[in-house]
């Protein structure tokens, strides 16, 4: 049942690329904000941002290297933050839409 | 029975009266395991597992204020436009870069703890901290400027008449978040800042579980970062 103690954790090069990486979405999501692409921007800045966040979540917080149950958990907090605004959005779009 | 002369010091305090029947002897123990936990990989398991729930919770906080931004801008698109032109592209930009590498750094410090590198893993620490100063020192330069361009609601807020209800708003929602953020980073810093020092002086067994979770708290304030940072600073800089 019990897992050994401690997996080793990966090298440090592998962090270093995940930086670089990270520095390299932000260099080109704030270039792409300069050239006009209507609502493109828009849609290029939340891609990257989306990008960038997973390179955190499953290289730094290694969740790529966590168990199921961490997984779950951290699937749960996006699961309830989508049932907040999306039972939000209905009254939003029923009333203004 | 008993857990052996070789126990490495546990920090007793933190576990209360637990700590106290330990040794009482249901089952041997690894030095540094405390009552619930069969081992080692299950206490960190169960630590990790903590923390992620606390941050489930910390999705939540952030998220409505992302929901609220949303709706407004929606609502108000060419006053956000405007609004987002006030902020400073250079500082937000060059603060993301600065706090991507803290993360970095941070990356780095739960590596050398998890190899029981103590020395590296407290300079490292140190380094994140030092990172999510400037962070903050720069932040604050912002907030500094935001106020000369009259830019800080209530206090004195002055904008183009026409856009200056969804303005108002959107630098609500800029000084509520970016706020809010800040006091996060705050937090992390001390926590750097302590675990610095712990690794430093080689304080417990568990340090290097301690520490991951440190590491967890810091990447979610990145996080959070990341997405305020295209949602503040590039609404519109063409």
């Amino acid at each position: 049942m019990s897992r050994p103690a401690e997996p080793s954790p990966p090298p440090l090069r592998h962090y270093a690329w995940t930086w670089l990486a990270l520095l390299a979405l932000l260099a080109l999501t704030a270039g792409s904000a300069f050239i006009p692409l209507g609502a493109f921007n828009l849609v290029l800045n939340l891609a990257i941002a989306l990008a960038k966040a997973l390179l955190v979540v499953f290289l730094f917080m290694h969740v790529r290297r966590g168990t199921p149950m961490i997984r779950v958990f951290a699937l749960a907090g996006l699961m309830w933050l989508a049932l907040l605004v999306g039972l939000s959005l209905t009254d939003f779009v029923v009333r203004f839409g | 029975m008993s857990t052996g002369s070789s126990a490495l010091p546990v920090d007793a305090g933190r576990s209360g009266g637990v700590a106290g029947r330990r040794g009482g002897g249901i089952a041997t123990r690894p030095a540094g395991v405390v009552e619930p936990f069969r081992d080692a990989a299950q206490q960190a398991d169960a630590a990790t597992l903590g923390m992620w729930l606390f941050l489930a919770t910390e999705m939540l906080f952030f998220g409505v204020l992302f929901f609220a931004y949303g709706l407004a801008r929606a609502a108000m698109p060419e006053a956000f436009a405007a609004a987002s032109r006030e902020t400073s592209f250079l500082l937000g930009t060059g603060n993301t870069a600065v706090l991507l590498t803290s993360s970095f750094t941070m990356a780095a410090a739960v590596r050398a703890a998890q190899l029981r590198s103590h020395g590296t893993a407290a300079l490292l620490l140190l380094l994140t901290a030092v990172l999510g100063l400037a962070f903050a020192g720069i932040k604050l330069t912002e907030y500094g400027l935001d106020y000369r361009h009259h830019l800080v609601p209530v206090l004195d807020f002055a904008f183009d008449p026409r856009l200056a209800r969804g303005a108002l708003l959107f630098f609500w929602l800029y000084f509520t978040t970016t706020g809010l953020h800040l006091v996060h980073l705050t937090i992390g810093v001390v926590l750097a800042l302590t675990f610095a020092w712990r690794e430093w002086r080689r304080r417990t067994a568990r340090l290097h579980e301690q520490v991951e979770i440190v590491g967890l708290y810091w990447h979610f304030v990145d996080l959070v970062w990341i997405f305020l940072y295209p949602c503040l600073y590039l609404v519109s800089r063409t």
